[in-house]
């Protein structure tokens, strides 16, 4: 019964951990099968095109489950007195402490964590908004009009600023890169900039 | 040597080298500071502007940026306890606390002064160690190359901490990005899917610039961001026993962080962990660190700056990175045609030596921005985040598709992006990831020509005596640490279970 007492309790892992760890166990298994196709040797008996690809592949899938298996399996650590388990454990408290120092002062964004997570979701969305407008107007005005969407649509900033904003970064991209390093930036079927 | 830093001086004193030092550790400082940003990100998004530079004014002002970010995330982590790089985070600790205790601008000067101390120390080792180094490597043939790449990648394993396997795993991931396309040596295109643009595989710096820059930029929204502590100037006045208190923390964070930096993907952020756990066992003050000393601050900023300066040695003289920053680095050198390794010293003298002292002056620049104008630089964190971050976006892409001229970069940029991001949100380490992309060719490349020359023996790596040290060191660090926790674990279970078991029996 004592000896129960002792024993540190085993912590349920996250999905999100098991099913992103499941993930690279199948890419790891997919690159494997792939890899092999191309060959694993060459009629000389030489290191061939799939060596290294069905090696790492089948590593990612054997480490995968070995991680996944971890997750469930393994008992949480027991104080041993190393440095590495010390640098461990700083690394824990330097997270709490910044963690603490999240919770006692405002997120200078003024969001809640909910309206942060609905956010990211937007600001990805008008980025993929952005790469798709690149062959109709070009990239420095699809990149500009991301720059106007999320100062104005994410941020709620001001116009006037979030325009000077914009018209600063263009112009300045378009002085740097084409002007300056003479990248030929696409202008699309616009053909401004 | 003398005649080779007479060449260096000369290298790095000419106006224009001079200036773009002072641009790199200007810029570094402010990419430091600003939480959304970091060294790597830094380097990955102004690479594509120094494409224009000659390669060694380039290099010289993308090496000032990494070690001048050093100094300014520490700023960050002091006034905000918000790390702008991984390697200031154990500066949250102790250095957040001592401005909390209204000792800000002391934290700050303990900092900048223990980060140069470490920085002119380490360079010195830096000028000492590269070249006999490279000398040494001259004589390593595919089978010893192939071992020392296998022993950069298995140093993952030792320093991963509690995320060995997922080190590990995305190490591995990074190789199998890094083969996507046709491989020198093969003819057989792998992984492109019937995609042309695959063909040449994935953009370094688009990728590099997606996980680092993006990602950073959509983990930061995700976190949020929070209000700076104000320092000031006359509070940058140290008391004599706070100086006297740093002196020893920082030699010995210099030791710690020189003797980590060297490893090849060790890197700045565990010398700095490091560093603290040191104090934490020997320092005088151990009993209270966290809550705001001298010896907290001074050890981990010194370690840190160490480190990053001992990670030139493997880059310059193996061609192996010793941390993410100088795995991007190492990819500017080949962007401009250089080959990072034991022939570089012979072949462009004036590069390498010119890049080395250059570090003197640009840490000489960094202690007069820092030092006094600490105050001044922590006002950039009042830069609304709101407005900063759409440019970084901006910038991030335009940059990448300088580099690779194309708009299928963008979309790399953007997938990648969202990667880094989840990789950020979900606790898995990017820097493997980096290490395994840059290391992959040059580990295929070494494979094929051992395969080669052997046969297809690889076992003529335990033939040779070099290779055959560098790969039972692999062995070792690959199979040693977990294998030394696990036996710890169980001695530690057995000494708690035996107070118990005497309780019972008496």
């Amino acid at each position: 019964m004592a000896e129960q007492a002792v024993q540190p309790r085993r912590t349920r892992p996250t999905r999100s951990d098991v099913v992103g760890t499941a993930l690279l166990a199948a890419i790891g298994a997919a690159a494997t099968v792939l890899g092999h196709g191309y060959g694993m040797v060459d009629d000389d008996g030489h290191v061939g095109a799939g060596f290294l690809p069905t090696v790492t592949g089948a590593f990612i899938l054997v480490t995968a489950l070995a991680e996944i298996a971890r997750m469930y399996l393994a008992a949480p650590p027991a104080g041993t007195g190393s440095l590495l388990e010390g640098v461990d454990r700083i690394e824990q408290r330097a997270a709490r402490a910044t963690a603490a120092a999240h919770e006692e002062q405002r997120d200078t964004f003024g969001r809640t964590a909910r309206q942060r997570g609905r956010a990211i979701v937007t600001v990805f969305a008008i980025l993929l908004g952005a790469l798709l407008l690149v062959p109709v107007i070009g990239l420095l005005l699809a990149l500009g009009a991301m720059v106007l969407a999320i100062t104005l649509g994410v941020e709620r900033k001001p116009v006037l600023p979030a325009a000077l904003t914009t018209v600063g970064v263009v112009a300045a991209a378009y002085l740097i890169f084409v002007v300056a390093l003479g990248v030929p930036t696409p202008t699309g079927l616009l053909g401004l900039v | 040597m003398i005649e080779n830093l007479q060449l260096g001086l000369e290298t790095a004193l000419s106006p224009t080298n001079l200036l773009w030092c002072f641009v790199g550790v200007f810029l570094g400082t402010v990419i430091g500071l600003l939480p959304g940003l970091g060294s790597a990100t830094g380097v990955a998004i102004l690479l594509p502007v120094t494409l224009a530079m000659e390669p060694i004014t380039a290099l010289t002002m993308l090496a000032g940026i990494y070690y001048g970010s050093q100094y300014g995330a520490s700023t960050s982590s002091i006034l905000l306890a918000t790390p702008g790089d991984s390697s200031s985070v154990v500066l949250t600790l102790d250095g957040y606390q001592m401005a909390r205790n209204g000792r800000a601008g002391a934290a700050l000067a303990i900092s900048a002064i223990s980060s140069f101390v470490a920085s002119i120390i380490t360079l010195v080792g830096l000028l000492l160690l590269a070249q006999p180094i490279a000398a040494f490597a001259l004589n390593f043939g595919p089978p010893e190359n192939l071992a020392i790449i296998v022993l950069g990648l298995a140093t993952i394993v030792t320093f991963a901490g509690d995320k060995v396997l997922r080190g590990i795993i995305m190490a591995a991931v990074g190789l199998l990005i890094s083969m996507v396309g046709i491989a020198a040596g093969f003819p057989v295109a792998r992984f492109t899917f019937g995609s042309v643009n695959l063909l040449s595989g994935f953009e370094f710096v688009a990728v590099m610039i997606g996980l680092f820059a993006i990602g950073e930029v959509l983990h930061q929204i995700h976190r949020g961001g929070e209000a700076p502590i104000r320092a000031r100037f006359r509070d940058l006045l140290l008391t004599r026993s706070e100086l006297r208190r740093s002196v020893a923390p920082t030699l010995r964070g210099t030791a710690t962080g020189f003797g980590l930096g060297v490893l090849p993907g060790a890197g700045a952020t565990l010398a700095s962990f490091m560093a603290y756990g040191l104090e934490g066992r020997v320092g005088p003050n151990r009993r209270k660190l966290g809550s705001g000393t001298v010896e907290g601050v001074a050890g981990p900023e010194a370690s840190n700056n160490a480190a990053a300066n001992a990670s030139f040695i493997p880059t310059l003289s193996l061609g192996i990175p010793g941390s993410g920053t100088t795995a991007i680095l190492l990819g500017a050198f080949v962007i401009f045609g250089l080959q990072p390794g034991p022939l570089l010293f012979e072949q462009h003298p004036a590069l390498v030596w010119g890049l080395l002292v250059s570090f003197f002056f640009g840490n000489l620049l960094l202690l007069v921005l820092n030092l006094p104008l600490a105050p001044v630089f922590a006002q950039v964190l009042r830069l609304p985040y709101s407005y900063l971050y759409p440019l970084i976006l901006f910038l991030g892409f335009v940059g990448a598709f300088a580099v690779g001229n194309n708009t299928f970069t963008l979309w790399v940029v953007l997938v990648a992006g969202m990667l880094g991001y989840l990789m950020k949100r979900f606790g898995f380490p990017v820097a493997p990831l980096v290490l395994g992309l840059v290391l992959g060719p040059l580990l295929e490349r070494a494979l094929d020509q051992t395969s080669s020359m052997s046969g297809g023996n690889l076992l003529v790596v335990f033939e040779r005596p070099i290779s055959a040290v560098f790969a039972v060191a692999a062995i070792l660090a690959f199979v040693g640490p977990p294998l030394l926790k696990e036996i710890s674990r169980r001695r530690a279970a057995a000494a708690n279970r035996t107070p118990e078991s005497e309780d019972l029996h008496a």
